[in-house]
C-alpha cells in the first residue's frame, strides 16, 4: 500500500486536573505571578456569569448562556490577543469578551435585549455575539483576508463550539482560510454538549482538531481547562498567522458545567453524577491549586478577589438597571447609514404610538 | 465613447470603481483568471491583481460570509454569485448578518457589500439557472435590491451600489446581458438608488416593470402606440427601497396600472406595488390593477421558458382589459 | 405537583428571608409574574414565576428563612422537573381549551353598484347616489360618464335630505312590509244612515272592528313568514294611525273588545293628546294585533293601506259622504262610510276577509 497522506494531532497540557505541572511550563507561565491576571479574569468571569444567571431568574435579563466550567478557554484565548487583533465570539464567551474590554454593562444590555450592548466602547472592531451557530467562521476569514490584503500584522480569532464544527459554514471557512493562508485562528471550545446532543453524536472524527487536516491547516488539541495550555497554543497560532504562516485550528477540551441556557434543564438529558465528576476538573480550582502551591496566592488574596469581583459585578448591574428603555423609533436608527425616505413615515408612526411624537 | 452591452457596462463600472477606490475587492467563483462565466469581470485580475480579484472555492455561503467580514473591516467587497439558482446558501449570511450588522451594533460595524448575480430566464440554460428571486430579497429589512434594465442603468446603478455604505443585492437580467448595446460614457457618474425612472411618458396607462421584462414592456408600449393608446413606462430599478411616489404620481394621471414581472405572481414584488397603490392611490384608479407575471409554477426548463416569460401579447392584452374601464 | 425551588440569587448567598408573598394557593399565575419578595443580605429581590400555573402550596411564610435550592412554591399538576419546554425565551402556556363552531358561509348579499374607485370618488364629489346611475361600463360597472350623466339629471332636482326620526321609521317599516306581505284588498261601503247625530265615528269603527274579529278571529293574529307560524290572538289591541305634523304614529288601544263606549272615548282622547305632546311611551306604540286607518278624516274613499307585520289586517275608513243609494228600488240619499280591508293573504283567506268585512259593515249599519 502507498500512503499519500497521514496526520498526527498534538495534545497539549501543562497543568493536570489537580493543578500539578505535567510538563515544563512555557516561558510566560514560569513566574506564577504572571498567571495571576489570568486567574483574576477567570474568577471575574465566573462571578459575572453566576450573577447573570441570577438576574435571569429574577426577571431582569432574558435568556442567558452561561460559560460555567469553560472560563479558561475564553480567558486563555483572549489573553494572547493583541488589541489590534479582531475577536469573533460565539454566544457562550462571557469570560473572553470581558477580558477583551467589553464591559459587563454592555453584556447585560445585550442579554437584556438591547442592541446598545453590542456597541462596544473598547474593542471597536470585534464582532458581536454570534447566534447562528458557526456563521462567524466565514466572517473571521473575511476579516483575516482584509488584514492580509492590507499587509497588516493582525489576526482574526474565532471561537466556535463543538456543534459548530458540524456546520457547513465552519468547513467552508477553514477551507478558504487554508487555501489562502489567511491570518486566522479558529478555536473550537469543545464542551462536549450541543444543547442535548453529546459529542459522540456530533461527529465520528476522533478529534475535532483533525478537521483542520481536511482544510490543509494545522490542528492541535489542548486541555481546555488548563488556561496555560490554551494561552500557549493560541499564542503560538497567533505568531504563526502573524508571520504569514497561515491559519490553525485549536480544539480546547472542556465541559459545560451549566445548562445550555437559563431556559434549558440539562438534567433531562444528562447524568447529574457525570456533571458532579467533571466539577473536579474545572479550570479555576486547578489554577488556584498551582498558584497556591507556588506560593503566589492565598486565602487573603482569594477573599479580596471575591469581594472585588462581587463589587465590580454589582456596580455593573446597577449601571445596567439604570439604563432607560430605548424609544421605539430606535428600531429605525442604524438600519441604514441614512434612513431612506420611504421609512420616515413608519419611524414617525412608531414614535407617535409611544407618545414620543 | 463605446457602445457596450450590459455585461461590458458592468465590467466598466467594476474597473472604474476599483481604480478609484482601493478598498473595492471582487470575489466569487471563476471571476479571476476566467473573468467570470459571463465575462463580467474580464481583465480585472490582470489589472488589479489576484489580491483584489480572487477566485473563491465553490462555496456560496462562504462568499457571502467572507464579504461580511471584509466589509466590517472597511473593504468594499463586490461578490459574484454565479447564478441566483445558487444564491440560497448565501441567504443565511444576508439575512442573519449583512442586513443587520449596522443595526445590531448601533453603527459600530457596518456592511458595505454588493452581492451581484445573474438572474432570470430566457437563455436556454439548464435547470435552476432561470429563476427570479427578487421578492425574497426585497422582504429583508436592511438590504437594497437593485435591478438594471439596460447597459446605461447597469453602469450607473452598480457604481451607486458599490458606493452605498449598506448591503445591496444587485440582480442582473441574464437575458439582457448581450441583447442590445448603448453608448455608456465611462465617467464614473452613479445613477440614483431608491428612484424609479420614467422611460416613456404617456397618459392612458402606467406600465411598471424592471429587469428583462422592461424590454417586453417597451415593445408592448410600441404596439399600443400604434392603436392610439399611450402608455407611460416606468423602470422600477430599485425594488428596495421602492420609490413609490413616482409610481403614484404616474397612476394619479393615467388612472390605470399594469405591473409586469417575470417572477411568479404570488407574493411577487408586483404584489407590494399593488398593495401600496391600493393604500395610497386607490381613489385615482379607474380600472382594476393588472399584474402580468410568470405563472405560479416552477420555472420550466428551456423548452417552455418562452411560454413562461410574460410576452408582449400578454402585456398588450392586459392593457386592453384596463382600457375598457373609461 | 411541580415544585419551584429558591434559585441562586448570586453573590454566593445561601439563603434568603421571605418578606412578602404576592400570590396565594389557588391563584393562577402567568410566567414572570412576581411570586414573592425575599431579602438577601444585600437587598430585597422579587422572584418571578418560571412558568404559568395554579399555585398549590407555599413552602414558607413571611419571616421564614429559605435555603437556596429548597422548595419555595408548589404548582398544581405536571411532573417534578421544571420543563420550560424551550431553550430560549419563555413560551406562554395557556389552559384554555378552544372549540370552534362550524360556521356556515352566508349566501352573498345583494350586489350593490360596481364602480372603480375613481368613479366612486367622482360620484361623491358630484353628490350622485350610485344607485341612481345606469351602468354602461364593462362587467356591469358604472363609468365616469354614467356618473356625469346622472349628475346632470339630478341637478334639476332638489337636494337630498336624509330621513330622520318618525319619517325614517315609516320608510323602514313600509319597506319591510312591502317586501314581506302578500297584500290583497276588499272594498265595500257601510250605510250609516241610521246613525244618530253626534255619533262618535272612531268608537263605532272600533266596535265594528271587534265585531269583525269575533266573526273571523284569524284577522286578529300575528304571522311569521320565516318560521311559517301564526298566532291567533284573543285580546284585540288596535293600532290607530294618527297623523301629526311630525309624521305618522300608530299608538295602540289595548283590549278594545272589553271596553265600553265611554272608556273607548276617554282612551282615544288621552291617546291623541299624548301623541300630540309626544308623550307616548315606546311600548304603547308596539304590539297591536290589528290596525285602523281613518284616513277619510282627511280625504279619500278607498285605499289599499299597508299591512304592518306581524299583524295580518288593516281596516281603512274613507270619507263619509252623502251618496245616492238604492232603497227598496228607489233612489235615496244616505250617508255612506267607505271601507277598505287590506289583509296578508299568506295568513288570511279571501273568505275570512270577506266574512270579517261583512261583520264590520253589519256592526256599522246599526243605529248604535
Amino acid at each position: 500500500m502507498t500512503v499519500v497522506a497521514s496526520f498526527e494531532i498534538e495534545y497539549l497540557q501543562f497543568l493536570d486536573q489537580l493543578g500539578r505541572v505535567s510538563q515544563p511550563l512555557p516561558g510566560f507561565a514560569r513566574d506564577p505571578r504572571a498567571l495571576v491576571p489570568l486567574y483574576r479574569a477567570m474568577v471575574l468571569a465566573r462571578t459575572f456569569d453566576t450573577k447573570a444567571v441570577a438576574l435571569q431568574r429574577t426577571g431582569q435579563i432574558g435568556t442567558y448562556a452561561s460559560s460555567l466550567g469553560q472560563e479558561a478557554v475564553g480567558v486563555g484565548t483572549v489573553g494572547a490577543l493583541r488589541p489590534e487583533d479582531v475577536f469573533l465570539p460565539s454566544y457562550r464567551e462571557s469570560g473572553g469578551l470581558l477580558l477583551r474590554g467589553v464591559t459587563m454593562e454592555e453584556m447585560l444590555l445585550y442579554w437584556g435585549g438591547d442592541e446598545r450592548g453590542s456597541d462596544f466602547r473598547v474593542p471597536r472592531q470585534d464582532f458581536p455575539i454570534c447566534v447562528p451557530v458557526g456563521s462567524q467562521a466565514s466572517h473571521a476569514a473575511g476579516v483575516a483576508y482584509a488584514f492580509m490584503l492590507r499587509r497588516q500584522a493582525r489576526v482574526a480569532v474565532c471561537m466556535l463550539g463543538d456543534g459548530a464544527t458540524s456546520k457547513g459554514d465552519f468547513y467552508e471557512a477553514i477551507n478558504f482560510a487554508g487555501v489562502r493562508a489567511l491570518p486566522a485562528v479558529f478555536v473550537v471550545c469543545n464542551n462536549e454538549w450541543a444543547i442535548s446532543v453529546p459529542r459522540a453524536l456530533q461527529s465520528a472524527a476522533k478529534t475535532l482538531a483533525q478537521k483542520a487536516i481536511a482544510a490543509g491547516i494545522q490542528g492541535v488539541q489542548v486541555d481546555g481547562n488548563d488556561v496555560i495550555a490554551v494561552r500557549f497554543a493560541v499564542e503560538r497560532a497567533l505568531d504563526q498567522a502573524r508571520d504569514g504562516g497561515g491559519p490553525s485550528l485549536i480544539e480546547a477540551l472542556t465541559y459545560r458545567l451549566g445548562d445550555h441556557t437559563t431556559a434549558d434543564d440539562s438534567s433531562r438529558y444528562r447524568d447529574a453524577e457525570e456533571v458532579k465528576q467533571r466539577w473536579a476538573h474545572e479550570p479555576i480550582g486547578r489554577l488556584r491549586n498551582h498558584l497556591v502551591e507556588q506560593g503566589a496566592w492565598g486565602k487573603n488574596e482569594e477573599e479580596a478577589l471575591h469581594a472585588e469581583c462581587t463589587e465590580r459585578v454589582q456596580k455593573a448591574v446597577d449601571a445596567y438597571l439604570a439604563v432607560p428603555q430605548p424609544p421605539p423609533e430606535a428600531m429605525f436608527d442604524y438600519l441604514f447609514a441614512q434612513l431612506p425616505r420611504p421609512l420616515q413615515p413608519q419611524r414617525t408612526a412608531a414614535a407617535q404610538e409611544s407618545g414620543h411624537g | 465613447m463605446a457602445e457596450v452591452n450590459m455585461v461590458q457596462a458592468i465590467n466598466m463600472a467594476l474597473a472604474h470603481e476599483m481604480a478609484r477606490d482601493a478598498d473595492v475587492v471582487v470575489l466569487g467563483e471563476d471571476v479571476g483568471a476566467n473573468g467570470g462565466v459571463f465575462r463580467a469581470t474580464v481583465e480585472l485580475q490582470k489589472r488589479f491583481g489576484a489580491g483584489r480579484v480572487l477566485d473563491t472555492p465553490l462555496a456560496e455561503a462562504l462568499i457571502a460570509g467572507v464579504s461580511v467580514g471584509m466589509a466590517a473591516q472597511g473593504l468594499k467587497p463586490v461578490a459574484e454569485i454565479q447564478f441566483t439558482g445558487f444564491i440560497y446558501p448565501a441567504l443565511d449570511q444576508i439575512v442573519n448578518h449583512a442586513s443587520r450588522l449596522r443595526h445590531r451594533t448601533r453603527g459600530r460595524l457596518s456592511c458595505p457589500m454588493v452581492l451581484r448575480s445573474p438572474y432570470g430566464a430566457g437563455i436556454h440554460a439548464p435547470e435552476h439557472h432561470s429563476e427570479s428571486p427578487e421578492a425574497m430579497f426585497a422582504h429583508i429589512p436592511g438590504v437594497r435590491v437593485v435591478i438594471p434594465s439596460s447597459p446605461l442603468r447597469a453602469y450607473g446603478l452598480l457604481l451607486a451600489a458599490i458606493r452605498d455604505p449598506d448591503p445591496v443585492i444587485f440582480l442582473e437580467p441574464t437575458r439582457l446581458y448581450r441583447l442590445f448595446k448603448q453608448e455608456v460614457p465611462d465617467d464614473g457618474e452613479a445613477q440614483p438608488l431608491d428612484a424609479c425612472f420614467v422611460v416613456r411618458e404617456g397618459k392612458d396607462v402606467t406600465l411598471a416593470s424592471w429587469g428583462a421584462s422592461l424590454h417586453e414592456t417597451q415593445l408592448a408600449a410600441d404596439a399600443l402606440a400604434q392603436e392610439g393608446i399611450r402608455a407611460e413606462v416606468i423602470d422600477v430599478a430599485t425594488l428596495k427601497m421602492l420609490d413609490m411616489d413616482t409610481i403614484l404620481e404616474s397612476v394619479g394621471r393615467t388612472g390605470r396600472c399594469v405591473i409586469v414581472h417575470e417572477a411568479p405572481g404570488c407574493a411577487g414584488f408586483g404584489a407590494e406595488i399593488s398593495a401600496q397603490l391600493a393604500e395610497r392611490g386607490l381613489l385615482n384608479l379607474l380600472a382594476p390593477l393588472q399584474r402580468v407575471t410568470g405563472y405560479d409554477v416552477v420555472t420550466p426548463l428551456s423548452r417552455l421558458e418562452q411560454a413562461f416569460i410574460p410576452s408582449v401579447k400578454r402585456i398588450v392584452d392586459a392593457v386592453h382589459r384596463v382600457m375598457e374601464f373609461a | 405537583m411541580r415544585v419551584f425551588k429558591l434559585p441562586d440569587l448570586g453573590e454566593g448567598l445561601q439563603e434568603a428571608e421571605v418578606v412578602e408573598w404576592h400570590v396565594a394557593p389557588g391563584q393562577e399565575v402567568g410566567v414572570d409574574q412576581p411570586l414573592v419578595s425575599v431579602e438577601t443580605a444585600k437587598a430585597i429581590v422579587d422572584i418571578p414565576s418560571p412558568w404559568p400555573g395554579k399555585i398549590a402550596r407555599l413552602y414558607a411564610k413571611a419571616g421564614d428563612v429559605v435555603q437556596i435550592g429548597a422548595p419555595l412554591i408548589g404548582f398544581e399538576g405536571g411532573e417534578d422537573a421544571a420543563d420550560a419546554g424551550t431553550v430560549v425565551g419563555a413560551v406562554q402556556v395557556g389552559q384554555d381549551v378552544v372549540t370552534e363552531e362550524a360556521s356556515v358561509v352566508a349566501a352573498p348579499a345583494a350586489v350593490s353598484i360596481k364602480a372603480a374607485p375613481a368613479v366612486r370618488a367622482l360620484a361623491r364629489q358630484l353628490q350622485v347616489d350610485l344607485s341612481m346611475v345606469t351602468p354602461t361600463g364593462p362587467d356591469g360597472a358604472a363609468s365616469a360618464e354614467d356618473v356625469r350623466r346622472a349628475a346632470s339629471m339630478l341637478a334639476e332636482i332638489g337636494p337630498r335630505l336624509p330621513l330622520r326620526g318618525v319619517r325614517r321609521a315609516m320608510a323602514q317599516n313600509m319597506a319591510l312590509a312591502n317586501a314581506e306581505v302578500a297584500a290583497a284588498t276588499i272594498v265595500d261601503d257601510a250605510d250609516i244612515h241610521a246613525w244618530r247625530t253626534g255619533t262618535d265615528v272612531t268608537v263605532r269603527l272600533l266596535r265594528a272592528l271587534v265585531a269583525g274579529c269575533r266573526a273571523e278571529p284569524s284577522l286578529n293574529a300575528w304571522f311569521d313568514g320565516r318560521t311559517m307560524t301564526r298566532r291567533v290572538i284573543g285580546k284585540i289591541d288596535v293600532g290607530i294611525a294618527v297623523d301629526t305634523p311630525d309624521g305618522l304614529f300608530v299608538p295602540v288601544m289595548r283590549d278594545v273588545g272589553n271596553r265600553d263606549t265611554a272608556d273607548l272615548r276617554r282612551g282615544l282622547d288621552a291617546m291623541v293628546a299624548d301623541v300630540k305632546a309626544r308623550k307616548i311611551p315606546p311600548e304603547e306604540l308596539r304590539g297591536c294585533t290589528i290596525t285602523l286607518s281613518n284616513f277619510g278624516m282627511i280625504a279619500g274613499r278607498y285605499a289599499a293601506p299597508v299591512v304592518l307585520p306581524p299583524t295580518v289586517a288593516i281596516l281603512g275608513a274613507g270619507r263619509i259622504q252623502d251618496e245616492v243609494v238604492a232603497v227598496n228600488g228607489a233612489p235615496a240619499v244616505h250617508r255612506v262610510l267607505p271601507l277598505s280591508l287590506t289583509f296578508d293573504h299568506r295568513a288570511v283567506s279571501g273568505g275570512e276577509a270577506g266574512r270579517f268585512l261583512a261583520a264590520v259593515i253589519a256592526g256599522l249599519r246599526r243605529p248604535e
